[in-house]
């Protein structure tokens, strides 16, 4: 029975009218964002036209005016006349960016070694896995030698050989362990023992078992390994982005460890410890790099007897290890020091030892403060072994420029070089990102605010 | 006292280091060196167009790369037995002088305080280079002299800026430089008309010519206003391997002189009655006794490497990139009005 008439007042909103269409949509965003008023809008033209110049010219140059086949650089010229790129030849060059003076038939080498590290690490990004420790300390400490000898080829010494097998060992072990995480073990080494029947079967055992295993898996290794020829490829072929990845590759590796160390031997108690690691530190951090790899590559063999000839990119590696060592220090350190004492103080309340109170306490909240920084010094570090061009090493910043001097592509500079800067962006900028990503799921209350 | 002493142990480490080094570097020859290591390590720079260049697939060619094959091949009989050190120019009398390269070739001008100084041995000159000027065919100049009031492109930080301002000085000419740390932004700015002539080696004129879009238009002018004698450079007080290069030289510029090239060396032999090339090529006599190499190694130099003559023309020759024209020149072979010259084979 509704008994509405005209006279009852009933409340009814109105319904919201719609925002004013220029607030609203696309034009809404533009009057808000770029034309917010006069100078805005002025910024904005400006800004948008030179972006527009630069994209522009950009185009012109590189794709529109691109040869992008020819057999000399003059042949470029001939069509282009200078204002455009000429990608054939970076193209006939990619090999010599890439590998420097690598051989064409043992290039599988180097791409078989970067497979087997990003296959060896990938079991950290598989959220089931937990030895996400022995993943990272197995490709940290035996990885290096399974490459270098990859690498090098040749006749491996007994030391290398074992180095190479434990290697391959381990590797097959991380990969067993994330296969038996995946059948419902909890690990490795339940399953072994599961598996064997050992199980049940006193504890005292279980020790014996898996180093039995282990073993069993490193006779195969070596025996495997020994089979290998490799033919032997000094390093002074090596070159391109591949030895940039070498040299940046190792010192990156490096330099947290040995900085962690020295930062708190800077802090230690300890006259001696303390005064030999600031020294170090400041020593390293005062002298520019190329000093350093000037140092060790011309000056030092001076100073040796004429029978010894250390390998030149060793002692370069040696030289951009202790150069980030002693960086990566001070980085540590500041960490250190973003710690409230109160962490310190309660850590040892708790009867922690010192080793104990850094590695449980301390460290992994200072870690986490310096992220950014430490991922920061690891780009640095990666465009800072650019350097070693000039005391001779091939690194693909050289390549870049000995293509230009190649008798047919004579006069190409412009290419190689955007070229490299596309690579080093790519490079740096994934470095970059992994890092936003570390600090989003690690940094937990220090993370990115 | 505890600073005195570590510095003495220091001091006293640092001497025992040089004495245990120093005999061992005089008793042993660079020759045997090179002979018991089974290669030569061949100090190159950084790759320059004609000198020394690397290929795509990674070989090294160049005319100065020619010195080391033809050394290699006298020693070893065989031309690539090399091991390239190619660095900067910054280091490359550190990397001879601390016994890395047995040999250095690589567009290093001979000088009185080089060969005096730096514990280095020049071993003879293979190409005379020079200062000059390079112009476009348009401006109409025709000598270095004509161009008063001129900007000129040069690189800073070079004797080549300080050759260009006393030739200025010298002749009144009030140039003015336009300095460049790059040398393709020089080449580019000279491209572009930003200086009205630019200067430099005249083999590196012939190789800025080559990397521009026509390289027609352009004029290198007569002038030289320098003098720039390269050659291979070893280091000092080890005459024998001195020889050894310096003869390895020699003997392509003498087989140049007798005619004697790579593609005819066999029949040449076969049919001569020239006792000095018989003498040369091991026919006749033991004149390598004294380099302490193979009878056969001008041989295999002249057979694998070429005469003087041939690599010129592979490498600097109108056929190449670099187009520097050798009639006239102090490259020339001196019975053609040059100054190429070997002492007699005898």
């Amino acid at each position: 029975m509704a008994e509405t008439t005209q006279d009852d007042v009933v409340f009814r909103p109105k319904p919201s009218l719609p925002p004013p269409p220029n607030t609203v949509g696309v034009v809404g965003w533009l009057r808000k964002n770029l034309f917010g008023g006069p100078f805005d809008s002025l910024l904005t033209i400006v800004g948008v036209s030179l972006i527009a110049y630069v994209a522009y010219s950009l185009y012109q140059y590189g794709i529109a005016n691109a040869v992008w086949e020819a057999d000399t650089y003059r042949e470029c010229l001939d069509v282009t006349k200078g204002n455009g790129a000429c990608w054939a030849g970076v193209s006939t060059w990619m090999n010599g960016y890439m590998y420097g003076r690598y051989p064409d038939v043992e290039q599988w080498r180097v791409n078989l070694a970067g497979v087997v590290l990003a296959v060896w690490l990938a079991p950290f990004w598989f959220p089931k896995i937990k030895a996400k420790i022995l993943v990272g300390m197995s490709a940290v400490l035996t990885f290096p030698f399974l490459a270098a000898h990859l690498f090098l080829g040749g006749e491996a010494g007994l030391f290398l050989q074992v180095m190479v097998a434990v290697a391959m060992t381990l590797f097959a072990t991380v990969w067993l362990n994330v296969g038996a995480s995946y059948l419902g073990y909890p690990s490795l080494r339940v399953a072994l023992l599961r598996l064997s029947g050992f199980e049940n079967k006193g504890d005292h055992l279980h020790k014996y078992v898996l180093l039995g295993a282990f073993g069993v898996g490193f006779v195969i290794a070596f025996a495997y390994q020994s089979t290998w020829e490799l033919a032997a490829v000094p390093t002074q072929n090596w070159g391109g982005l591949f030895l940039t990845l070498v040299i940046s590759g190792i010192g990156i590796s490096s330099a947290l460890p040995s900085g962690i160390i020295l930062a708190l031997g800077r802090r230690s108690k300890m006259p001696v410890i303390r005064v030999f690691c600031t020294a170090f530190i400041e020593l390293f951090r005062s002298v520019p790099l190329i000093t350093i790899l000037f140092m060790a590559v011309t000056m030092m063999p001076l100073f040796l007897p004429v029978e010894i000839n250390p390998d030149k990119l060793v002692l370069v590696i040696v030289a951009v290890c202790i150069f980030a060592a002693a960086y990566m220090a001070e980085i540590v350190r500041g960490g250190l020091q973003a710690i409230n004492k109160g962490q310190y103080e309660a850590a040892q309340a708790m009867g922690l030892n010192y080793w104990k109170m850094m590695t449980l306490i301390i460290m992994p909240q200072a870690l986490k403060v310096m992220i950014p920084n430490i991922v920061g010094n690891f780009i640095g570090l990666l465009k800072d072994t650019t350097l070693v061009s000039i005391i001779g090493l091939y690194d693909i910043l050289l390549m870049a420029k000995a293509s230009g001097q190649d008798g047919k592509w004579l006069g190409m500079h412009t290419e190689p070089f955007l070229f490299t800067a596309a690579v080093f962006f790519v490079v740096c900028f994934c470095m970059s990102k992994y890092s936003q990503h570390l600090e989003r799921t690690i940094g937990g209350g220090y993370g990115r605010r | 006292m505890k600073k005195v002493s570590l510095f003495g142990l220091g001091a006293g480490l640092l001497a025992a280091l040089t004495l245990t080094a120093e005999p061992a570097s005089a008793q042993q020859s660079t020759l045997d060196i090179v002979k018991s290591r089974g290669h030569l390590r061949c100090q190159l720079g950084t790759p320059a167009p004609g000198w020394y260049m690397l290929s795509d697939s990674g070989q090294w060619s160049g005319f100065d790369y020619e010195n080391c094959r033809a050394v290699s091949a006298a020693i070893f009989g065989d031309p690539d037995k090399i091991e390239v050190q190619s660095v900067t120019s910054a280091v490359r009398f550190t990397a001879m002088a601390n016994g890395e390269s047995d040999m250095l070739s690589r567009t290093t001008t001979w000088t009185l305080f080089r060969d005096t100084q730096l514990g280095l041995d020049f071993t003879t000159v293979d190409f005379y280079d020079g200062q000059g000027f390079m112009v476009l065919k348009d401006a109409g100049v025709n000598s270095a002299l004509e161009l008063k009031g001129a900007t000129v492109c040069v690189a800073t930080g070079t004797t080549t800026e300080l050759n260009l301002a006393d030739y200025s000085r010298t002749n009144g000419l009030d140039i003015k430089p336009v300095v460049f740390e790059d040398s393709n932004v020089r080449d580019n700015t000279f491209f572009t008309g930003g200086c009205d002539a630019i200067t430099n080696d005249k083999s590196s004129l012939a190789s800025t010519r080559a990397k521009a879009p026509d390289t027609t238009i352009f004029k290198i002018l007569p002038e030289t206003i320098s003098k720039e004698p390269l050659g291979p450079v070893v280091r000092q007080n080890d005459s024998q391997w001195k020889d050894l290069v310096m003869w390895s030289l020699f003997a392509m510029i003498a087989a140049e002189e007798y005619g004697v090239s790579s593609a005819n060396i066999d029949k040449v032999i076969a049919e001569t009655t020239n006792p000095e090339i018989k003498r040369m090529f091991g026919v006749e006599g033991d004149l390598n006794k004294g380099l302490g190499v193979d009878p056969k190694w001008a041989y295999n130099i002249i057979k694998m490497v070429g005469n003087y003559g041939e690599n010129y023309e592979e490498f600097m020759g109108e056929k190449t990139v670099m187009n520097i024209p050798r009639d006239g020149s102090p490259n020339a072979l001196w019975t053609k009005g040059g100054l190429l010259y070997s002492p007699p084979f005898r």
